[in-house]
Protein backbone atom coordinates (compact mmCIF):
# COMPACT_ATOMS: atom_id res chain seq x y z
CA UNK A 1 0.00 0.00 0.00
CA UNK A 2 1.47 3.38 -0.94
CA UNK A 3 1.50 6.46 1.25
CA UNK A 4 -1.55 8.03 -0.41
CA UNK A 5 -3.58 4.88 0.24
CA UNK A 6 -2.42 4.76 3.85
CA UNK A 7 -3.38 8.40 4.28
CA UNK A 8 -6.80 7.74 2.79
CA UNK A 9 -7.46 5.09 5.43
CA UNK A 10 -6.38 7.22 8.37
CA UNK A 11 -9.12 9.03 10.32
CA UNK A 12 -7.20 12.33 10.21
CA UNK A 13 -7.36 12.40 6.41
CA UNK A 14 -10.70 10.70 5.86
CA UNK A 15 -12.50 13.86 4.70
CA UNK A 16 -9.60 15.34 2.73
CA UNK A 17 -9.69 15.75 -1.04
CA UNK A 18 -7.43 13.32 -2.99
CA UNK A 19 -5.18 16.15 -4.19
CA UNK A 20 -4.66 17.29 -0.58
CA UNK A 21 -3.71 13.76 0.44
CA UNK A 22 -1.27 13.58 -2.45
CA UNK A 23 0.36 16.82 -1.31
CA UNK A 24 0.59 15.45 2.25
CA UNK A 25 2.08 12.19 1.01
CA UNK A 26 4.92 14.17 -0.55
CA UNK A 27 5.97 15.20 2.98
CA UNK A 28 5.51 11.75 4.56
CA UNK A 29 7.53 8.64 5.25
CA UNK A 30 6.69 5.53 7.21
CA UNK A 31 8.52 4.97 10.51
CA UNK A 32 8.49 2.34 13.22
CA UNK A 33 9.14 2.76 16.93
CA UNK A 34 9.95 0.02 19.38
CA UNK A 35 8.48 0.13 22.91
CA UNK A 36 10.24 2.81 24.94
CA UNK A 37 11.34 4.83 21.92
CA UNK A 38 10.53 8.55 21.94
CA UNK A 39 8.49 10.07 19.12
CA UNK A 40 8.69 13.49 20.78
CA UNK A 41 10.85 14.83 23.56
CA UNK A 42 9.70 17.60 25.86
CA UNK A 43 11.33 20.95 24.85
CA UNK A 44 13.08 19.50 21.80
CA UNK A 45 12.51 21.18 18.41
CA UNK A 46 9.17 20.14 16.92
CA UNK A 47 10.08 19.00 13.42
CA UNK A 48 7.71 16.10 12.75
CA UNK A 49 4.01 15.40 12.74
CA UNK A 50 2.85 11.80 13.22
CA UNK A 51 -0.23 9.82 12.29
CA UNK A 52 -0.40 6.46 14.06
CA UNK A 53 -1.14 3.52 11.78
CA UNK A 54 -0.84 0.88 14.50
CA UNK A 55 0.55 0.52 18.00
CA UNK A 56 0.23 2.58 21.14
CA UNK A 57 1.85 5.83 22.22
CA UNK A 58 1.82 7.54 25.61
CA UNK A 59 1.77 11.33 25.98
CA UNK A 60 3.78 11.95 29.14
CA UNK A 61 5.10 14.77 31.21
CA UNK A 62 8.39 14.53 33.02
CA UNK A 63 9.21 15.95 36.43
CA UNK A 64 5.86 15.57 38.16
CA UNK A 65 5.30 14.31 41.70
CA UNK A 66 4.11 10.96 40.35
CA UNK A 67 7.08 10.50 38.05
CA UNK A 68 6.99 10.19 34.28
CA UNK A 69 3.22 9.81 34.27
CA UNK A 70 1.11 9.18 31.18
CA UNK A 71 -1.47 11.90 30.50
CA UNK A 72 -3.13 10.09 27.62
CA UNK A 73 -2.62 7.05 25.46
CA UNK A 74 -3.02 7.23 21.71
CA UNK A 75 -3.39 4.52 19.11
CA UNK A 76 -4.45 3.71 15.57
CA UNK A 77 -6.11 6.66 13.81
CA UNK A 78 -4.70 9.22 16.27
CA UNK A 79 -2.44 12.17 15.47
CA UNK A 80 0.61 12.99 17.57
CA UNK A 81 2.07 16.47 18.00
CA UNK A 82 0.89 19.89 16.90
CA UNK A 83 3.68 22.10 18.28
CA UNK A 84 5.34 22.03 14.83
CA UNK A 85 2.43 24.15 13.61
CA UNK A 86 2.99 27.27 15.73
CA UNK A 87 6.09 29.02 17.08
CA UNK A 88 8.23 28.39 19.03
CA UNK A 89 8.09 24.93 17.40
CA UNK A 90 9.11 23.01 20.51
CA UNK A 91 7.38 19.97 22.02
CA UNK A 92 5.57 20.55 25.27
CA UNK A 93 5.35 16.88 26.25
CA UNK A 94 7.00 13.55 25.62
CA UNK A 95 5.45 10.94 23.36
CA UNK A 96 6.78 7.43 23.94
CA UNK A 97 5.89 4.21 22.13
CA UNK A 98 4.40 1.70 24.55
CA UNK A 99 3.99 -1.06 21.98
CA UNK A 100 5.60 -1.64 18.58
CA UNK A 101 4.25 1.35 16.70
CA UNK A 102 4.02 2.17 13.03
CA UNK A 103 3.41 5.76 11.95
CA UNK A 104 3.36 8.12 9.05
CA UNK A 105 5.91 10.82 9.89
CA UNK A 106 5.58 14.20 8.16
CA UNK A 107 8.41 16.69 7.80
CA UNK A 108 7.15 19.88 9.48
CA UNK A 109 8.98 22.29 7.13
CA UNK A 110 7.51 20.51 4.14
CA UNK A 111 4.01 20.60 5.66
CA UNK A 112 4.18 24.30 6.52
CA UNK A 113 5.39 25.15 3.01
CA UNK A 114 2.58 23.11 1.49
CA UNK A 115 0.03 24.82 3.71
CA UNK A 116 1.29 28.29 2.75
CA UNK A 117 1.49 27.48 -0.94
CA UNK A 118 -1.99 25.97 -1.24
CA UNK A 119 -4.85 27.28 0.86
CA UNK A 120 -6.84 24.05 0.34
CA UNK A 121 -4.00 22.09 1.93
CA UNK A 122 -3.65 24.71 4.66
CA UNK A 123 -7.35 24.61 5.46
CA UNK A 124 -7.55 20.81 5.46
CA UNK A 125 -4.63 20.37 7.83
CA UNK A 126 -5.69 23.24 10.09
CA UNK A 127 -9.20 21.82 10.30
CA UNK A 128 -7.86 18.35 11.08
CA UNK A 129 -5.55 19.71 13.77
CA UNK A 130 -8.34 21.78 15.26
CA UNK A 131 -10.51 18.67 15.55
CA UNK A 132 -7.70 16.91 17.35
CA UNK A 133 -7.11 19.86 19.67
CA UNK A 134 -10.83 20.17 20.47
CA UNK A 135 -11.10 16.46 21.25
CA UNK A 136 -8.02 16.57 23.48
CA UNK A 137 -9.26 19.72 25.23
CA UNK A 138 -12.67 18.16 25.89
CA UNK A 139 -11.01 14.99 27.13
CA UNK A 140 -8.66 16.94 29.40
CA UNK A 141 -11.59 18.86 30.87
CA UNK A 142 -13.47 15.64 31.53
CA UNK A 143 -10.40 14.09 33.12
CA UNK A 144 -9.93 17.19 35.30
CA UNK A 145 -13.57 17.24 36.37
CA UNK A 146 -13.13 13.98 38.29
CA UNK A 147 -16.38 12.51 36.96
CA UNK A 148 -16.05 9.31 38.93
CA UNK A 149 -15.04 10.90 42.23
CA UNK A 150 -17.18 11.20 45.32
CA UNK A 151 -20.37 13.18 44.56
CA UNK B 1 -64.18 9.43 61.16
CA UNK B 2 -62.55 6.00 61.30
CA UNK B 3 -60.96 4.98 64.56
CA UNK B 4 -57.19 4.60 64.66
CA UNK B 5 -57.70 0.83 64.67
CA UNK B 6 -59.81 1.06 61.51
CA UNK B 7 -57.26 3.31 59.84
CA UNK B 8 -54.47 0.88 60.72
CA UNK B 9 -56.39 -1.95 59.05
CA UNK B 10 -55.53 -0.44 55.69
CA UNK B 11 -52.77 -2.63 54.22
CA UNK B 12 -49.61 -0.90 53.00
CA UNK B 13 -49.22 -0.46 49.28
CA UNK B 14 -47.57 -3.38 47.53
CA UNK B 15 -43.81 -3.16 47.44
CA UNK B 16 -43.49 -0.69 50.29
CA UNK B 17 -42.69 -3.10 53.12
CA UNK B 18 -39.10 -4.33 53.27
CA UNK B 19 -38.46 -7.99 53.92
CA UNK B 20 -35.52 -9.16 56.02
CA UNK B 21 -32.43 -10.48 54.21
CA UNK B 22 -28.97 -11.51 55.42
CA UNK B 23 -25.59 -10.57 54.07
CA UNK B 24 -24.07 -13.87 52.95
CA UNK B 25 -20.75 -12.48 51.82
CA UNK B 26 -19.01 -9.15 51.52
CA UNK B 27 -16.16 -8.27 49.19
CA UNK B 28 -14.22 -5.04 49.00
CA UNK B 29 -13.91 -3.78 45.44
CA UNK B 30 -11.34 -1.06 46.16
CA UNK B 31 -8.52 -0.95 48.69
CA UNK B 32 -10.08 1.62 51.02
CA UNK B 33 -13.29 -0.39 51.26
CA UNK B 34 -15.46 2.48 50.03
CA UNK B 35 -16.89 0.29 47.27
CA UNK B 36 -18.04 -3.16 48.30
CA UNK B 37 -20.20 -5.96 47.00
CA UNK B 38 -22.72 -7.92 49.01
CA UNK B 39 -24.28 -11.24 48.26
CA UNK B 40 -27.57 -11.32 50.14
CA UNK B 41 -30.21 -13.99 50.80
CA UNK B 42 -33.80 -13.64 52.03
CA UNK B 43 -34.53 -14.81 55.56
CA UNK B 44 -37.71 -16.43 54.32
CA UNK B 45 -38.60 -17.72 50.89
CA UNK B 46 -36.78 -17.25 47.61
CA UNK B 47 -35.09 -14.25 46.08
CA UNK B 48 -37.40 -12.63 43.57
CA UNK B 49 -36.38 -12.94 39.95
CA UNK B 50 -35.02 -9.80 38.34
CA UNK B 51 -33.86 -8.52 35.00
CA UNK B 52 -30.49 -6.88 34.32
CA UNK B 53 -30.67 -3.16 35.01
CA UNK B 54 -33.27 -3.30 37.76
CA UNK B 55 -32.63 -2.14 41.31
CA UNK B 56 -33.65 -2.91 44.88
CA UNK B 57 -34.26 -0.58 47.79
CA UNK B 58 -31.84 -1.68 50.49
CA UNK B 59 -32.63 -0.70 54.07
CA UNK B 60 -30.09 -0.26 56.84
CA UNK B 61 -32.37 -0.74 59.81
CA UNK B 62 -32.89 2.46 61.72
CA UNK B 63 -30.85 4.51 59.27
CA UNK B 64 -32.57 4.56 55.92
CA UNK B 65 -33.02 3.15 52.43
CA UNK B 66 -31.03 3.53 49.23
CA UNK B 67 -31.69 2.37 45.66
CA UNK B 68 -28.96 -0.04 44.56
CA UNK B 69 -28.73 -1.80 41.21
CA UNK B 70 -28.48 -5.55 41.09
CA UNK B 71 -24.98 -6.45 39.95
CA UNK B 72 -25.10 -10.25 40.09
CA UNK B 73 -24.99 -12.71 37.25
CA UNK B 74 -28.26 -14.41 38.14
CA UNK B 75 -26.54 -17.78 38.22
CA UNK B 76 -26.42 -18.07 42.01
CA UNK B 77 -29.85 -19.33 43.02
CA UNK B 78 -31.35 -17.78 46.11
CA UNK B 79 -28.97 -14.87 46.39
CA UNK B 80 -28.68 -11.41 44.90
CA UNK B 81 -25.58 -9.30 44.47
CA UNK B 82 -25.35 -5.56 45.02
CA UNK B 83 -22.35 -3.27 44.70
CA UNK B 84 -22.43 -0.17 46.87
CA UNK B 85 -20.31 2.92 47.22
CA UNK B 86 -20.18 4.55 50.64
CA UNK B 87 -21.05 8.15 49.91
CA UNK B 88 -23.86 9.15 52.25
CA UNK B 89 -25.27 8.42 55.69
CA UNK B 90 -27.05 5.21 54.69
CA UNK B 91 -24.33 3.67 52.56
CA UNK B 92 -21.71 4.56 55.18
CA UNK B 93 -23.79 2.70 57.75
CA UNK B 94 -23.98 -0.20 55.30
CA UNK B 95 -20.21 -0.13 54.94
CA UNK B 96 -20.00 -1.14 58.61
CA UNK B 97 -22.29 -4.17 58.24
CA UNK B 98 -20.71 -7.60 58.32
CA UNK B 99 -21.50 -11.03 56.94
CA UNK B 100 -24.52 -12.41 58.76
CA UNK B 101 -26.00 -8.97 59.49
CA UNK B 102 -29.58 -8.30 58.49
CA UNK B 103 -30.88 -5.68 56.08
CA UNK B 104 -34.28 -4.90 54.61
CA UNK B 105 -34.96 -5.31 50.91
CA UNK B 106 -37.75 -4.09 48.64
CA UNK B 107 -37.86 -4.78 44.96
CA UNK B 108 -36.82 -5.43 42.31
CA UNK B 109 -38.00 -2.20 40.72
CA UNK B 110 -37.68 -0.34 37.48
CA UNK B 111 -37.04 -1.05 33.85
CA UNK B 112 -34.36 -3.40 32.56
CA UNK B 113 -31.77 -3.33 29.79
CA UNK B 114 -33.62 -4.42 26.61
CA UNK B 115 -31.55 -7.52 25.94
CA UNK B 116 -33.77 -8.74 23.13
CA UNK B 117 -33.13 -5.53 21.18
CA UNK B 118 -29.44 -6.38 21.14
CA UNK B 119 -29.64 -10.09 20.32
CA UNK B 120 -27.81 -10.88 17.11
CA UNK B 121 -26.23 -7.43 16.95
CA UNK B 122 -23.08 -5.76 18.20
CA UNK B 123 -23.65 -4.75 21.80
CA UNK B 124 -21.68 -1.76 23.05
CA UNK B 125 -21.59 -1.35 26.83
CA UNK B 126 -20.20 1.95 28.09
CA UNK B 127 -19.64 2.00 31.84
CA UNK B 128 -18.25 4.81 33.95
CA UNK B 129 -17.15 4.29 37.54
CA UNK B 130 -19.70 2.39 39.57
CA UNK B 131 -21.91 2.43 36.48
CA UNK B 132 -20.30 -0.89 35.67
CA UNK B 133 -22.37 -2.52 38.42
CA UNK B 134 -25.77 -2.31 36.66
CA UNK B 135 -24.12 -3.52 33.44
CA UNK B 136 -22.40 -6.49 35.08
CA UNK B 137 -25.51 -8.73 34.75
CA UNK B 138 -25.51 -7.97 31.01
CA UNK B 139 -21.88 -8.99 30.67
CA UNK B 140 -22.53 -12.14 32.71
CA UNK B 141 -25.43 -12.95 30.42
CA UNK B 142 -23.16 -12.49 27.41
CA UNK B 143 -20.56 -14.75 29.02
CA UNK B 144 -23.11 -17.52 29.56
CA UNK B 145 -24.65 -17.07 26.10
CA UNK B 146 -21.78 -16.42 23.70
CA UNK B 147 -23.99 -16.70 20.64
CA UNK B 148 -26.65 -14.29 21.83
CA UNK B 149 -24.91 -11.19 20.54
CA UNK B 150 -22.74 -10.89 17.46
CA UNK B 151 -19.96 -9.20 19.43
CA UNK B 152 -19.84 -7.44 22.77
CA UNK B 153 -17.73 -4.34 23.41
CA UNK B 154 -17.31 -3.46 27.05
CA UNK B 155 -15.80 0.03 27.37
CA UNK B 156 -15.00 0.92 30.96
CA UNK B 157 -13.89 4.28 32.29
CA UNK B 158 -12.69 4.88 35.81
CA UNK B 159 -10.79 7.44 37.79
CA UNK B 160 -7.51 5.57 38.26
CA UNK B 161 -6.21 2.01 38.34
CA UNK B 162 -7.01 1.72 42.06
CA UNK B 163 -10.70 2.37 41.47
CA UNK B 164 -11.20 -0.26 38.79
CA UNK B 165 -14.17 -2.43 39.82
CA UNK B 166 -14.62 -6.20 39.44
CA UNK B 167 -10.96 -6.50 38.48
CA UNK B 168 -10.89 -10.32 38.44
CA UNK B 169 -14.08 -10.40 36.39
CA UNK B 170 -12.69 -7.88 33.91
CA UNK B 171 -9.58 -10.01 33.42
CA UNK B 172 -11.71 -13.11 32.86
CA UNK B 173 -14.05 -11.27 30.50
CA UNK B 174 -11.17 -9.90 28.43
CA UNK B 175 -10.03 -13.47 27.72
CA UNK B 176 -13.28 -14.33 25.95
CA UNK B 177 -13.00 -14.02 22.16
CA UNK B 178 -16.47 -12.59 21.58
CA UNK B 179 -16.00 -9.96 24.26
CA UNK B 180 -13.73 -6.98 23.61
CA UNK B 181 -12.90 -5.24 26.86
CA UNK B 182 -11.21 -1.83 27.00
CA UNK B 183 -10.45 -0.16 30.31
CA UNK B 184 -9.37 3.46 30.38
CA UNK B 185 -8.46 5.58 33.39
CA UNK B 186 -8.46 9.34 33.81
CA UNK B 187 -5.16 9.22 35.68
CA UNK B 188 -2.72 6.41 35.16
CA UNK B 189 0.35 5.94 37.27
CA UNK B 190 3.73 4.89 35.87
CA UNK B 191 2.82 1.21 36.40
CA UNK B 192 -0.51 1.34 34.53
CA UNK B 193 -0.34 -0.46 31.19
CA UNK B 194 -3.88 0.19 29.96
CA UNK B 195 -5.41 3.20 28.25
CA UNK B 196 -5.27 6.69 29.77
CA UNK B 197 -8.01 9.06 28.67
CA UNK B 198 -11.75 9.34 28.56
CA UNK B 199 -14.03 6.41 27.85
CA UNK B 200 -15.68 8.26 24.97
CA UNK B 201 -12.42 7.90 23.05
CA UNK B 202 -12.87 4.15 23.24
CA UNK B 203 -16.36 4.61 21.75
CA UNK B 204 -14.78 6.46 18.83
CA UNK B 205 -12.23 3.71 18.26
CA UNK B 206 -14.06 0.46 19.03
CA UNK B 207 -14.53 -1.80 16.03
CA UNK B 208 -18.33 -2.25 16.20
CA UNK B 209 -20.69 -1.93 13.27
CA UNK B 210 -22.58 1.34 13.92
CA UNK B 211 -25.34 0.41 11.49
CA UNK B 212 -26.22 -2.67 13.51
CA UNK B 213 -25.16 -1.92 17.07
CA UNK B 214 -27.07 -1.36 20.29
CA UNK B 215 -25.50 0.62 23.11
CA UNK B 216 -26.19 0.49 26.86
CA UNK B 217 -24.72 3.40 28.86
CA UNK B 218 -24.37 3.74 32.61
CA UNK B 219 -22.27 6.26 34.49
CA UNK B 220 -22.09 9.93 35.39
CA UNK B 221 -24.40 12.01 33.22
CA UNK B 222 -21.62 14.12 31.63
CA UNK B 223 -19.90 10.89 30.61
CA UNK B 224 -23.11 9.55 29.11
CA UNK B 225 -23.70 12.84 27.29
CA UNK B 226 -20.30 12.64 25.59
CA UNK B 227 -20.71 8.92 24.97
CA UNK B 228 -24.03 9.58 23.21
CA UNK B 229 -22.32 12.20 21.03
CA UNK B 230 -19.55 9.75 20.17
CA UNK B 231 -22.08 7.04 19.31
CA UNK B 232 -24.08 9.46 17.17
CA UNK B 233 -20.92 10.53 15.35
CA UNK B 234 -20.22 6.86 14.65
CA UNK B 235 -23.72 6.53 13.20
CA UNK B 236 -25.59 4.68 15.93
CA UNK B 237 -29.21 5.82 15.83
CA UNK B 238 -30.81 7.32 18.93
CA UNK B 239 -33.39 4.55 19.20
CA UNK B 240 -30.61 2.00 19.72
CA UNK B 241 -28.94 3.91 22.55
CA UNK B 242 -30.13 3.20 26.09
CA UNK B 243 -29.15 5.14 29.19
CA UNK B 244 -29.56 4.37 32.88
CA UNK B 245 -30.69 7.47 34.75
CA UNK B 246 -30.54 8.08 38.45
CA UNK B 247 -32.38 10.51 40.67
CA UNK B 248 -33.49 10.53 44.29
CA UNK B 249 -35.44 7.26 44.25
CA UNK B 250 -37.31 6.70 47.48
CA UNK B 251 -40.56 4.76 47.21
CA UNK B 252 -39.56 2.59 44.25
CA UNK B 253 -43.16 2.23 43.09
CA UNK B 254 -43.78 5.55 41.34
CA UNK B 255 -45.82 7.06 44.15
CA UNK B 256 -43.78 9.63 46.05
CA UNK B 257 -42.42 11.59 43.08
CA UNK B 258 -38.96 12.21 44.54
CA UNK B 259 -37.30 10.78 41.45
CA UNK B 260 -39.32 12.78 38.96
CA UNK B 261 -37.28 13.70 35.88
CA UNK B 262 -39.40 15.80 33.58
CA UNK B 263 -42.30 13.62 32.48
CA UNK B 264 -40.73 10.48 33.95
CA UNK B 265 -40.83 8.94 37.40
CA UNK B 266 -37.52 7.16 37.23
CA UNK B 267 -38.10 4.42 39.78
CA UNK B 268 -41.05 3.26 37.67
CA UNK B 269 -40.33 4.50 34.11
CA UNK B 270 -36.56 4.08 34.47
CA UNK B 271 -33.81 3.71 35.32
CA UNK B 272 -33.22 2.33 31.80
CA UNK B 273 -34.62 4.62 29.11
CA UNK B 274 -34.28 4.77 25.35
CA UNK B 275 -32.29 7.82 24.36
CA UNK B 276 -34.58 9.09 21.59
CA UNK B 277 -37.40 9.24 24.12
CA UNK B 278 -35.41 11.41 26.53
CA UNK B 279 -33.14 13.37 24.19
CA UNK B 280 -35.12 16.59 24.71
CA UNK B 281 -34.58 16.53 28.49
CA UNK B 282 -31.27 14.69 28.66
CA UNK B 283 -29.07 17.72 29.27
CA UNK B 284 -31.58 20.07 30.87
CA UNK B 285 -29.97 20.99 34.14
CA UNK B 286 -33.15 22.47 35.63
CA UNK B 287 -34.79 19.03 35.75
Amino acid sequence: MDLVDQLAQHAFCADMAPQVRERLAACAREERFEPGAFLLRQNAPAMTFYLILEGQVEIKIAGTAVGHAPLETLGKDDAVGWSWFLPPHRWHFDAVARAPTRVLAFDADCLRQAMQADSAVGYAITRGLLEVVVQRLQAARMQLSDLYGQP
Amino acid sequence: MDSLEQQRDCPPAEGLVPTPWRIVSRREEVADGSVFTWSIRPEVGEAASYRPGQFNMLYAFGVGEVPISISGDGAEPGTLMHTLRAVGRVTRAMQDLKEGDAIGVRGPFGTAWPMDTAYGRDLVLVAGGIGLAPLRPVVCHAMRNPGAFRRVFLLIGCRDPQSELFRDDVIAWSRRPHLQVEVTVDRGGPAWRGHVGVVTKRVQRADFDPSDAVAFLCGPEPMMRFAVLALQQRGVSDDRIFVSMERNMQCGVGTCGHCQWGRYILCRDGPVLRYDEVADIFDVREL
